[in-house]
């Protein structure tokens, strides 16, 4: 294949990411981020939750300044939002006191253009995305799928070079998502915009391989660039193709494979780990869903996925909860359930929580919790000591969730009680006994 | 594909008007004549020379008093709004000023409304010498007071939560600050705002009423500026019925158009900047904004000022600039603080401190140097004992009096005891005609004179350390009737706010009329109280006091009708379901569901209550004057028509006692309503 020479248009060298908590600690979100944008490809940014891809979005897109590492754009370096970027946002962020004409001028305006000029544009971008007869209506009138249509003809019209987008299609429903892709596609493919290179963030795993050119797949805290896939196939592309669902199939693959650095020193767990955000009801069903499943607790995490209709951000927590508490492995794309989560699977609501209330005690820091719990007289502590103690290994907010799902689970378990109002943790008065 | 019409309205014909503009145009003129008279008014001459202003009880002018009055509360408003922009934008946006800025907004917020009145006449009147315009500026004040705090309050928190993926877009679109101020911050806060204006206008004619009758240094009588609260003040001050009944005609009418006109048009067209995804069922109707919409005059006038917006859009805008990077904020959190110039400057901030602190330590020293006088009160290691004002009334007739006697009152008709001393060499010796002009009722001379002379007195006009203590117990008295009212009126007013609220037909009739009687000047009622009172010889410590809930006690009413109506249907269902009945449906439902609404209005109508103790303390009638006990009445008695020190620790005293009141009660409240009783 000739070897041809394309521009970069946005590059990011080795860029990190660091936030302050309330008390002053720095906690990495993005750490030694490389990456090129090249003219005329789409490239999607795809991770769990947690692996800062939406904040390195915001740092190439210069609305947030990296802590260190620059961006540059066209060679210049990146401090603010540029000229010629674009971003079209998940919740749509249109402005509900402007019309849908007037939020499509509102970039011009910033651009200085002159009013007669601004109108004579701003209809010609509604026009282009198909919103006619739309110019005076309000986004509250419309429908889901038709404001992100707004969003989009709002970033198109400043007719930038670089468009951002940031989930966009996570919001609407399958259908709409549906056609507003393909609608985007035939866009980008007929020349008609002015765009050169198109950035997208997605937990959607088929969007990925359905729009980009290259997916790069972000690892989680701190989120670093874990692997590249290039993806090849002429558009328009079929899911049901099979060299489409090879490639879904690696993209999870890549996800459920450990990087190997931290397979070789299989990592000890500590108080600070962070419990992945996993509600104990939507865990026991997925397990038993794998359980029943043709393959009889085995089961390929596309196929569950979409069957489940849960995406990356959903299925992930709940895998990594399983594989914490040892009743699933994760293997190539796979999901298997241990003799452990066989039995959860088959056991009635007594016997899981015994299950699970022995695995729990595994986990530090709901063991750390538990014993607090029975060697104090009281038998009751305050919230915030345990906060206190996670706030040494994350943020104020990360601690929050995760000491949140230690209190769900510890109380579907029995192994204590939580009073909300009160903040307050205390032991269970009776120890889980079989029922009667 | 290139379109052949730039829209449809272009083929649409045109016509100039619609029969709409039937009624705007009239309104229009009608409009613009009336503004002409009342400034035409507002601006005569009044200097040192001119006659008393004095007004007429005939009611044929009260339509044009009713002019100039609503003219004043219209000033203030925008006022009120030029200042809210202003301070709460600095406060917001300014790196550090929002430490200094909000606390000091937060105390001024406590200190009683009337007392800016006479701390500002004299400012005023010197400000504006030889013109009329000095003392409307006053009472234009005292009513900016009564609005401004809640304002600048509310849009400050609106600045504060803009929500982030707004502040994202606009900062990606490289919007200018003047862009996001007008297209984002603004409209974001807008609803907020009007319904926070509205709110305090409603309170604001409360002070209309006292604010129009001045104390002038140097004058005899008070200055009436025509007004319909001046009217009300002569009517009281000449026990007459049949004017005041005329003056609560005036402004029950004044009321409902002010709402009619006004602020209905203004709520329902604030309704569009809400932030809401999905409509909401009760959106705010007016059919003034129904017929300025469709008429085409109003649209016209609406646009007139668009080139000038284009010019500053354009001037403003960023170009090919890139925009301005957002502070980091974290993740999952949908809130993000505005964008500042947030340098990392450690001497700045020093520094910043370091002037906050030299600051307010010698703006203490001033503040006590002015209470308590060189020396701060005391001489040679001793207090100094008190020095008070015998001619407490501040009788003119009483002040002559002491002149001819020798001993010269101060220009407001003050008479210290200090003087009386020094006339009578320590109060020993004692003439007939003082002895006896001592002696009379209005007169509060020490009964021992001569031990009251004795030792060093505070200087003429300062107050003494002992009158702290005493001040103190003032505002205990003044906050045990606060709260025992409030808490009579809620017993009152709870169970009839619940039984309307759920009866949506009742609630339809009740709301309004609730906010109505919010917005009724409490102070007419006042002279009924005076005459039962006196007739049935009762004690007025006590029967005043009712007094000050009663403009205050409708934000309960209307707030928990409000609470009521929001309890969503299928928590209603689910107690008649469980057969939840009596006492147990209140406690489990009623209660807990409108207890954060409660706690709005229980905010309100306590400090409504507080700043209506100086007007609620000292009541009149004709020649009936009753006075209770309180901070309220300390400080009216000492309104002399120009600040001085014991006007000073009054307010302080009040707003320290306000400022602890919110912080120990209502802030405790409020909170455990935010995290327990929201129903979201």
């Amino acid at each position: 294949m000739a070897q041809i020479i394309t521009k970069t248009l946005l590059q990011a060298e080795d860029l990190s990411k660091a936030f302050t908590t309330p008390e002053g600690k720095p906690f990495t979100v993005l750490e030694g981020i490389n990456l090129e944008l090249r003219e005329g490809e789409i490239v999607a940014l795809l991770g769990r939750s947690g692996s800062g891809k939406s904040t390195l979005l915001r740092c190439l897109s210069g609305l947030l300044r990296p802590s260190a590492g620059q961006v540059r754009y066209r060679g210049q370096a990146v401090r603010g939002p540029m000229p010629g970027m674009a971003l079209v946002f998940q919740s749509f962020a249109l402005f509900p006191w402007l019309s849908v004409q007037q939020n499509v001028e509102l970039g011009l305006e910033a651009m200085g253009i002159p009013a007669p000029e601004r109108r004579r544009r701003a209809l010609q971008a509604i026009d282009l995305i198909g919103l006619d007869g739309f110019e005076k209506a309000f986004p509250k009138e419309l429908s889901g799928g038709m404001r992100q249509r707004v969003g989009f003809a709002r970033a198109l019209v400043t007719e930038p070079e670089v468009l951002f987008m940031d989930e966009p299609f996570s919001a609407l429903d399958v259908l709409t998502a549906e056609t507003l892709r393909s609608e985007l596609l035939e866009l980008w493919g007929s020349g008609r915009v002015p765009i050169q290179s198109i950035l997208l963030v997605t937990h959607n795993i088929e969007e990925a391989v359905l729009l980009a050119d290259r997916i790069l797949v972000l690892s989680a805290n701190p989120g670093r660039i874990r692997a590249e896939v290039a993806v090849t196939l002429p558009h328009p592309r079929e899911r049901e193709d099979p060299a489409f669902q090879e490639l879904v199939e690696e993209v999870y693959r890549i996800l459920t494979t450990r990087p190997t650095l931290e397979r070789a020193t299989p990592e000890p767990l500590t108080l600070g780990h962070r419990l992945p955000k996993a509600p104990v009801g939507a865990l026991t069903g997925l397990l038993e869903r794998v359980a029943e499943g043709p393959d009889y607790g085995k089961e390929d995490l596309p196929r569950l996925a979409e069957e489940m209709r849960l995406e990356v951000d959903d299925l992930f927590p709940l895998l990594d909860a399983a594989e914490l508490l040892g009743l699933a492995v994760l293997q190539e794309g796979d999901v298997r359930l241990t003799p452990e989560g066989q039995r959860f699977a088959q056991a009635d609501l007594e016997g899981r929580k015994r299950i699970l209330a022995r695995l729990l005690l595994q986990v530090p820091l709901v063991g750390h919790i538990h014993r607090v719990l029975h060697t104090r007289p009281t038998g009751r502590a305050p919230e915030e000591r345990f906060l206190r103690e996670l706030e040494d290994y994350m943020s104020t907010e990360d601690a929050e969730g995760v000491l949140a799902t230690a209190i769900d689970w510890g109380r579907y378990a029995e192994l204590f009680e939580y009073d909300y109002n009160a903040g307050v943790l205390y032991k269970n008065e009776e120890t889980p006994s079989p029922t009667p | 594909m290139r379109r052949v019409f730039p829209s449809p309205e272009a083929l649409r014909p045109r016509a100039p008007f619609s029969r709409w503009d039937l009624v705007v145009i009239p309104g229009v003129l009608v409009l613009m004549a009336l503004l002409t008279l009342a400034l035409r008014g507002a601006t005569e001459p009044f200097g040192p020379t001119s006659p008393d202003l004095t007004v007429s009880l005939d009611p044929a002018h009260l339509p044009y008093y009713g002019l100039r009055t609503l003219l004043r509360m219209l000033v203030a408003l925008l006022l009120s709004l030029l200042f809210t922009f202003v301070y709460a934008t600095i406060a917001a946006k300014v790196p550090r000023t929002e430490r200094v800025l909000i606390p000091i907004l937060d105390f001024l917020q406590s200190l009683p409304i009337l007392g800016f009145l006479t701390a500002t006449t004299a400012i005023f009147l010197g400000m504006f010498r030889g013109d009329l315009f000095g003392l409307e500026a006053a009472s234009i004040f005292a009513i900016f007071t009564s609005q401004v705090w809640n304002m600048t309050f509310s849009f400050y928190a609106s600045l504060r939560t803009v929500p982030k993926e707004l502040q994202e877009a606009s900062a990606m679109l490289r919007l200018s600050p003047w862009q996001r101020f007008w297209k984002l911050e603004v409209p974001f806060a807008l609803p907020n705002l009007v319904w926070n204006a509205m709110m305090s206008v409603s309170g604001g004619w409360f002070f209309v009423v006292a604010s129009e009758t001045i104390n002038v240094v140097g004058r005899d009588q008070p200055q009436y500026l025509p007004g319909v609260g001046s009217y009300i003040a002569l009517a009281i001050q000449r026990a007459d019925t049949h004017a005041m009944i005329y003056a609560g005609v005036t402004l029950f009418l004044l009321v409902l158009l002010y709402d009619q006109l006004f602020f209905r048009p203004v709520v329902a067209w604030a309704e569009k900047f809400k932030f809401e995804g999905s409509e909401s069922s009760d959106t705010a109707q007016s059919w003034v904004l129904t017929i300025l919409q469709r008429a085409r005059l109003s649209g016209r006038i609406a646009r007139l000022p668009q080139p000038l917006w284009e010019w500053l859009w354009l001037r403003s805008a960023r170009r090919d600039r890139p925009g301005e990077a957002l502070e980091a904020y974290f993740r999952g959190d949908s809130r993000v603080a505005p964008p500042k110039l947030r340098v990392r400057a450690p001497l700045a901030d020093l520094l910043f401190n370091l002037g906050v602190a030299l600051g307010s330590l010698t703006l203490l020293g001033v503040l006590l140097g002015y209470l308590f006088g060189p020396g701060l009160g005391f001489e040679g290691g001793r207090t100094l004992k008190p020095n008070p004002n015998l001619n407490a009334d501040l009788s003119p007739e009483v002040a002559k009096r002491f002149a001819a006697l020798g001993i010269h009152p101060g220009a407001d008709g003050t008479v210290w005891l200090s003087q009386v001393c020094a006339a009578t060499g320590g109060g020993k010796g004692l003439g007939g005609d003082l002895k006896a002009l001592l002696g009379e009722l209005g007169v509060q001379a020490p009964a021992d004179l001569a031990s009251s002379c004795q030792g060093p007195l505070v200087p003429a006009g300062k107050v003494s350390w002992p009158e702290v203590p005493e001040v103190l117990k003032y505002g205990l008295f003044t906050a045990l009737r606060v709260t025992f009212f409030v808490l009579l009126v809620t017993l009152i007013w709870l169970p009839i706010g619940v039984y309307v609220g759920l009866q949506p037909r009742l609630t339809q009739w009740a709301q309004p009329l609730a906010q109505f009687g919010a917005a009724f000047p409490a102070n007419l009622l006042f002279p009924l109280f005076v005459v039962v009172i006196s007739r049935l010889q009762l004690n007025p410590e006590i029967w005043v006091s009712p007094l000050m809930v009663l403009g205050g006690q409708w934000y309960i009413l209307f707030n928990v009708i409000a609470g009521t109506v929001a309890i969503p249907n299928d928590l209603k269902e689910a107690a008649r379901m469980y057969g939840l009945r009596g006492w147990k449906l209140w406690r489990r439902l009623i209660l807990p569901a409108i207890f954060p609404a409660f706690v709005t209005g229980g905010i309100t109508a306590t400090g409504g209550s507080w700043n209506a103790s100086i007007v609620a303390e000292v009541v009149q009638w004709g020649n009936t004057v009753l006075v209770a006990t309180g901070l309220g009445a300390y400080i009216a008695r000492w309104s002399t028509g120009e600040f001085n020190p014991h006007v000073g620790l009054g307010m302080l005293v009040m707003g320290l006692w306000v400022l602890a009141y919110n912080r120990l009660i209502w802030r405790r409240l409020y909170r455990l309503a935010e995290e327990r009783y929201r129903l979201d």
